[in-house]
């Protein structure tokens, strides 16, 4: 890398490493659910930078396919936060926390 | 000379952001951060010239999954993390994790740098201008062109989501309403 830049694909990259890092980092101290889910946002968000980056520095004209695959990384974490919250929803009345340590079982 | 300047203030929002949710012991204060990482993100897609996607962004992650995310932490009760402390050794083993996936992540990055077909590591003069509306017509013909199946599937995805969310939510219903009458 010659320098940190919006020119330069190994920035967005960088940037990209340290996002998925915090998210694995989160992932592995939370004890909250929360914070876990947190992480995973981080991760797939990571990831779809990734995409985007790659995408934009292809050589070929009129190339949106690292687009299209970072939209369908945004579909996915939608559609992992519903899920995320419904499981939080059905801890949450059974055990009244959502402590991952806590947790032993989903319902009655 | 001001575009860098933006840029590191994105880049910067970006990572202080995750970072910050990573390890900031108010919940809160953690999904907020989150927040920021993700506006971070969106103003680096207006760098690469993907508006579209940095709409995207905006729309979807800030106006829906972070509001999720907002409303889960009233389920904890422990926002704060007064109780719910992180032992040291799980820190340490977080943390050499964390260190390990940036290895992995860098190498990658690196071997596709150096041997990805069509790949320039830096450009200042893209020769597709995107249009009006960051390239959104081009995201419509790949997604019913070449695109199609994942499309279908990502439809489906969202289906079966929608449909598993309401399931686990009405399954714990049933008994306290059982036990009530």
């Amino acid at each position: 890398m010659d320098e940190f830049g919006p020119h330069d694909l190994a920035s967005y990259l960088l940037v990209a490493v340290v996002l998925f890092c915090a998210g694995v980092l989160a992932v592995a101290t939370r004890r909250n659910a929360i914070g876990v889910l947190i992480g995973l946002e981080l991760m797939l968000n990571a990831a779809a930078l990734q995409f985007a980056a790659y995408g934009h520095f292809r050589a070929l004209p009129n190339d949106s396919q690292g687009q299209t695959a970072a939209v369908f990384v945004l579909v996915v974490a939608a559609a992992e936060a519903a899920v995320a919250l419904a499981l939080l929803f059905a801890v949450y009345r059974t055990s009244k926390d959502i402590d991952l340590e806590q947790t032993q079982e989903l319902g009655s | 000379m001001i575009e860098q300047l933006l840029f590191l203030v994105c880049a910067g929002a970006a990572m202080a952001g995750a970072v910050g949710a990573a390890v900031v012991r108010n919940l809160f204060h953690a999904a907020l951060l989150l927040g920021l990482c993700l506006l971070g993100t969106a103003g680096l897609y207006l760098f690469l010239q993907q508006s579209y996607l940095a709409c995207l962004q905006v729309v979807v992650y800030l106006g829906g999954v972070l509001v999720l995310v907002l409303f889960a932490t009233l389920f904890s009760a422990d926002v704060r993390g007064a109780v719910q402390r992180t032992p040291v050794w799980l820190r340490a083993v977080g943390g050499l994790g964390a260190l390990l996936a940036a290895g992995i992540a860098v190498q990658l990055a690196r071997a596709v740098v150096a041997h990805g077909k069509n790949l320039l590591p830096s450009r200042r003069d893209p020769e597709n201008t995107p249009d009006a509306i960051g390239g959104a017509d081009a995201i419509g013909d790949l997604l019913v062109g070449s695109w199609l199946v994942p499309f279908l599937l990502a439809g489906f995805l969202l289906t079966v989501a929608l449909v598993a969310a309401v399931a686990t939510v009405r399954r714990f219903r049933r008994p306290l309403e059982a036990s009530r009458g």
